[in-house]
């Protein structure tokens, strides 16, 4: 269908527009500006910010630097999500541009993997690829793809190639007719104020009776109380890709259309803004 | 148990029976549950003395040119496996390493992942090179060699923190074997316990063989047929 295509493309080449500061304790030479950028939705925070790690550095010195960080509102923001996932979970109802502080020093290792690399970037997202393909068709997929298609998703990706990406990418999301769909949907649910970094559990698209399952069907299962009941007041959003959508759509169609490059559907439950 | 996947209850079961085992062996694994639920992880805390070895040339000039990291030697308690010399900035003292040890599960590829991070007493983590150079010699080749049986840091599933992780994904591969033969003649199975001795000691944690033979006659048999 035409507008499913749309919806890939609107997907891939969604945008926030950003702001970075320097945190106010790092030691400069001279005042440093603000960098404005725009953020790729479904990439992720190290593998976008090498201009603005040249900005900075220009008026620092070398020995004030170690690996950088980035920080929303005393938050430290995981470079291993994709930055939609950052955005929404944490600033999703906050004043564009989004505002984040970027660190030098004093890297919080309680709370961050480290990024020495993009080959750490490339083999996170590969890695999760191959968990949505264990999940989706028992890693036969994946398995039967060569060294050189798992390079192309990543220079898809890396390099903002929606066809290039789109022409491996394709075949992970194939299935028999006959079943209906996937084995398993690749997902995880986000929520801001939990312990628990988020929600992953097996969770079939079809029912045994061969009936679509839908996002209201996933959200009663796997976080009941996202889920406002008839006469009660919506405590929570549950956003995915910046919007809400419909809890009667088919969890089948989201995990085609509405997953991350990493072939996973990341759902975030946060709290409705009290206006 | 189908094949050699393994599933969440059956999971559940294997670490109950590995946990007795492990009280009456004082071996020190405990379960932590999550919010009262069946889910939960093994875990199992171990101090480890690290004695600073001569400064290698190359060493040191690593160990300068990356600032405050330090690298270490690991000395087993039993003796010692030979591993390559490295050294530490300040030669000649002793320091105790904690590693903690987590087993989860991972629904994505049906089976046990072990989880694992170390510190030293004053609270500061080991990073990927240190913990390197804990790797047995032996594995140390092939892991870096395979990146999906590689040693990578990953945030932890529940507690969202860094720790670094065995991969999972070729679990299934190398139990199948095992598990087979096990079948053939039918004898009880932990596949948990089996998992551990296979890559247990590839991160330094020690399965003593006291856990084999000391299955009790009358604990039911944790892997059953489907």
């Amino acid at each position: 269908m035409a507008d499913d295509k749309d919806v890939l493309r609107d997907v891939w080449f969604g945008r926030i527009p950003t702001c970075f500061t320097l945190n106010q304790d790092e030691v400069t030479e001279r005042e440093a500006e603000a960098y404005y950028l725009l953020l790729p939705r479904v990439s992720y925070l190290t593998l976008v910010t090498d201009k603005v790690k040249k900005h900075f550095l220009k008026v620092m010195r070398a020995e004030d630097v170690e690996e950088m960080w980035f920080e929303y509102e005393g938050t430290p923001l995981k470079w291993h999500y994709p930055i939609g996932v950052l955005f929404d979970l944490h600033a999703s109802n906050s004043v564009l541009p989004w505002s984040i502080t970027v660190h030098f020093k004093n890297f919080p290792d309680q709370d961050l993997l480290h990024c020495p690399s993009s080959s750490v970037i490339e083999a996170h997202f590969m890695s999760s690829i191959k968990e949505a393909d264990a999940l989706k068709h028992k890693s036969q997929v994946v398995n039967d793809m060569q060294k050189k298609d798992h390079k192309q998703l990543w220079m898809g990706l890396q390099n903002d190639k929606f066809d290039q990406f789109w022409a491996m990418n394709r075949k992970l999301m194939e299935y028999p007719t006959e079943e209906g769909g996937f084995r398993y949907i690749p997902f995880r649910i986000y929520q801001a104020m939990s312990d628990r970094p988020f929600i992953q559990k097996l969770f079939r698209p079809v029912s045994p009776e061969g009936n679509a399952y839908t996002l209201g069907d996933l959200l009663k299962e796997m976080y009941p109380a996202a889920i406002t009941n008839d006469g009660e007041q919506k405590r929570y959003q549950v956003v995915i890709h910046g919007i809400e959508p419909l809890l009667e759509t088919p969890l089948q169609w989201l995990s085609e259309h509405l997953s991350h490059p990493d072939n996973f559907l990341h759902i975030c439950v946060v709290p409705t803004p009290s206006d | 148990m189908s094949g050699c996947a393994l599933n969440e209850k059956e999971f559940f079961s294997c670490c109950q029976l590995l946990l007795q085992q492990s009280e009456h062996l004082r071996d020190g694994w405990s379960w932590e549950a999550v919010q009262g639920s069946e889910e939960g992880y093994l875990r199992k805390t171990v101090l480890r003395s690290v004695v600073a070895d001569c400064c290698d040339a190359q060493k040191q000039k690593e160990a300068a040119s990356q600032q405050e990291r330090t690298q270490v030697k690991l000395e087993q308690r039993d003796g010692g496996d030979e591993d390559d010399a490295v050294c530490m900035l300040s030669e000649g003292s002793s320091h105790v390493l904690q590693y903690e040890y987590h087993i989860l599960y991972s629904c994505s590829y049906s089976a046990p992942v072990l989880y694992f991070r170390a510190f030293t007493l004053e609270g500061r983590s080991l990073m990927l090179e240190d913990v390197w150079s804990s790797v047995h010699p032996n594995f140390r080749h092939c892991l870096q060699n395979s990146p999906l049986t590689a040693i990578t840091q990953q945030e932890h599933p529940l507690l969202g923190q860094p720790f670094f992780m065995l991969h999972p994904c070729r679990t299934e591969e190398f139990m199948r074997p095992v598990l087979q033969e096990a079948q053939e003649q039918p004898r009880p199975v932990n596949y948990v316990l089996l998992w551990l001795s296979v890559v247990g000691p590839v991160v330094g944690l020690d399965v003593p063989l006291k856990y084999c033979t000391q299955l009790h006659p009358s604990s039911p048999s944790s892997s059953e047929p489907d």
